[in-house]
């Protein structure tokens, strides 16, 4: 059996949304204590590794682990039916393999959608060193990747013991955006030594903005030409994190 | 006698052609070029054949045609026109270009009063016809048994039998129980004839190529033809030639590096994301940049398709040579983007003046020769490109390939720079 219960479907809403981000039909890994998730988009450019403990959940009851895979976006269009504070449960009917929505507010609403054939695929996490740890504002690492998209369609990010820059060069016009260590934007930055990686700025951009409803601060790790972590501290028992690969200038 | 013939180029009545597109233009470039056998395309056209008509006279009963008011120029016209055909097959819509060939003026009305009950043939030099390919070719050879179609392109991503967004994925399913009448496969700009010899249901039809040309400039008429050698040129001997898969007559092709085709890889040209089909298989085919579906090049889909592996010749293949437009290597050579420039034109005629045509100069000039009439860089990129010493650097989704002679081309245009987006499976 399998059934949870959030009271506020905001909370869900833009946790679906910040996956559907990269991932059509997602399989959950749901046990006893937490349901997780760890999948990477169709160009397998990015990932995103997700977990939620029983503890973030009005109620949770898993009595057997499981997976379960549902096409997210499909999903998503039901949970934003949903008010701000009205209820949702999801539970997982075994004789039909349907998945039930309810969402309870000023009225109830009952939706049934099919759940999919889970994928078998493990996914492990990329094996990396990082040389650069920073701990940043979503809002503040949101407006940075909102310049650089002004003028390309890809930014250079560079770090060193002082500061993080972000660099976009376009066919026409360029831009720098500078984050100092100690600002309102950059709380904390470690740098080992410095490092500059390019990302896809249409990748980061969507990343951040949905990631950006569900946390205030992200840690961003990343070391020279390889990928970047981004880890959303999330303010209940969770984690929401995505690991995004570098572009290479190639001859 | 030795015919260069190219049988695909369009009219000023197609759209994004020039609107100098006249006979007697056509037939000027042709003869700079080498071509002796031009396809006048767009018969299908009523205002283009009434051109034709004042411009055109019969030569003898040769199934051609030739300029009356130049009748000694050694450029003949056949009748030839390509179409749209778009339909439902297995509840997919299929939009399948064809080339027509007919041996004159009076069966070229006869075909388009059949033609004209399936779509509007004055709205476009190419009509878009609403009917099936096995049906085009029914009524194709219902009026002439001399007549003959064969499909255009055969491997672009749009609008081609092989096409990866709506094409099939062989000529029995396109063409049904029509397939008895189709004979050619036009490759097209982006693939070549090795391709095309990796699928083994292929080997049946010749391989043809032609220009598919929206201009008479020689840079573009011409770029791919066929090179027949006849004892007369006539409709008749060259539709023969091809039906019968005659090596004696049907000599070779002349091809482009099939890189330098606007969909050889698989791309998007506003993202400027060019990957080869192994890049593009390891991204889902999905672009690094906006994460659309990419469009998917001929490689890629030949390398879907194919059932030998690269490097197979078939035993009975025709031979073909591999060229580039004289334009494009000297443009390349002075570094100017434009093979239309002042610089380019001055050395090309020189050259023309020298050797006759364009194809003398590509195939045959001596180095010593060109040595003594132009710069030593240009003389050296003609035989490189005849060699295949050449680089080219892909065509994608849209974009022209592009030529790389001498490897410091590379350091002048730094844009050949790739940005590759890397993979997160490289990283676990």
């Amino acid at each position: 059996m399998f059934k949870l219960k959030v009271s506020d479907a905001k909370l869900l809403r833009d946790m679906t949304t910040a996956i559907s981000i990269l991932v059509d039909e997602a399989t959950f890994k749901i046990d006893p204590h937490s349901i997780k998730l760890r999948a990477m988009d169709p160009s397998r450019v990015a990932m995103v590794d997700f977990e939620w403990s029983k503890t973030v959940f009005e109620e949770y009851i898993c009595t057997e682990s499981t997976k379960m895979c549902i096409n997210i976006s499909e999903l998503l269009k039901l949970l934003k039916r949903a008010g701000k504070d009205e209820v949702v449960e999801l539970s997982l009917d075994e004789k039909t393999g349907r998945l039930q929505v309810k969402i309870t507010g000023k009225y109830t609403r009952n939706f049934t959608m099919p759940t999919l054939e889970a994928s078998e695929e493990e996914v492990p996490t990329p094996k990396l060193t990082f040389n650069v740890r920073a701990k940043a504002t979503t809002g503040g690492l949101s407006q940075a990747i909102e310049d650089a998209q002004l003028v390309s369609d890809h930014v250079r990010i560079e770090a060193d013991a002082e500061k993080i820059v972000f660099n976009a060069t376009g066919d026409l016009m360029g831009a720098t955006i500078s984050l100092q260590k100690g600002s309102d934007t950059l709380l904390d930055l470690e740098a080992k030594e410095s490092s500059k990686a390019t990302f896809s700025l249409s990748y980061l951009s969507e990343i951040i903005k949905a990631a950006a409803a569900t946390s205030d601060i992200a840690t961003i790790e990343f070391s020279t030409d390889m990928p970047i972590k981004l880890d959303f501290q999330q303010a209940k028992e969770g984690k929401l994190m995505f690991y995004l690969a570098p572009r290479i200038e190639t001859e | 006698m030795r015919v260069i013939a190219d049988l695909h180029i369009h009219s000023r009545h197609s759209r994004a052609t020039s609107q100098r597109m006249c006979p007697e233009e056509i037939a000027r470039f042709a003869r700079i070029k080498g071509l002796n056998l031009v396809g006048t395309g767009d018969f299908t056209h009523p205002k283009w054949v009434g051109e034709l008509q004042e411009t055109l006279v019969q030569a003898s009963d040769t199934g051609l045609y030739k300029v009356a008011k130049d009748p000694e120029l050694p450029v003949r016209f056949m009748m030839t026109a390509e179409v749209s055909t778009i339909f439902t097959f297995e509840n997919e819509v299929k939009k399948i270009h064809h080339v027509l060939l007919t041996p004159n003026m009076e069966i070229a009305v006869q075909i388009n009063d059949k033609l004209s009950k399936y779509g509007d043939l004055t709205a476009d030099g190419r009509p878009t016809l609403n009917m099936s390919a096995p049906l085009l070719i029914e009524e194709i050879m219902a009026v002439s048994s001399e007549n003959m179609v064969f499909p255009a392109h055969a491997w672009t991503p749009w609008f081609s039998i092989f096409g990866a967004f709506s094409g099939f994925n062989s000529v029995e399913d396109c063409y049904q129980d029509m397939t008895k009448h189709i004979h050619a496969l036009e490759t097209g700009l982006s693939s070549d004839p090795p391709m095309n010899w990796r699928l083994s249901k292929l080997d049946q039809f010749v391989l043809v190529s032609n220009s598919d040309s929206h201009s008479f400039w020689p840079w573009r008429i011409g770029r791919e033809a066929n090179v027949f050698e006849l004892e007369k040129l006539s409709y008749y001997e060259i539709v023969d030639a091809i039906r019968q898969k005659d090596k004696a007559r049907f000599k070779s092709t002349i091809e482009t590096d099939p890189a330098y085709g606007k969909y050889h890889w698989t791309g998007h040209r506003n993202c400027n994301v060019a990957l080869s089909p192994q890049e593009a298989i390891k991204l889902g085919n999905t672009c690094p940049v906006c994460r659309k579906k990419l469009t998917k090049g001929v490689e890629q889909r030949v390398e879907e398709l194919a059932d030998r592996p690269a490097g197979f010749k078939p035993a009975n293949a025709a031979g073909f040579i591999r060229l580039l437009p004289l334009s494009e290597i000297i443009a390349t050579v002075l570094g100017t983007d434009s093979p239309s420039s002042r610089r380019v034109w001055s050395t090309y005629n020189l050259l023309i003046e020298s050797f006759g045509d364009e194809y003398a100069v590509l195939i045959d000039a001596s180095i010593e020769k060109l040595n003594r009439l132009v710069d030593a860089k240009v003389a050296e990129a003609i035989v490189r490109v005849r060699e295949g010493r050449v680089e080219v650097i892909p065509g994608y989704d849209g974009v022209y390939g592009r030529l790389v002679v001498f490897e410091d081309d590379y350091a002048k245009k730094p844009s050949l720079k790739r940005v590759k987006q890397m993979n997160l499976a490289d990283f676990l």
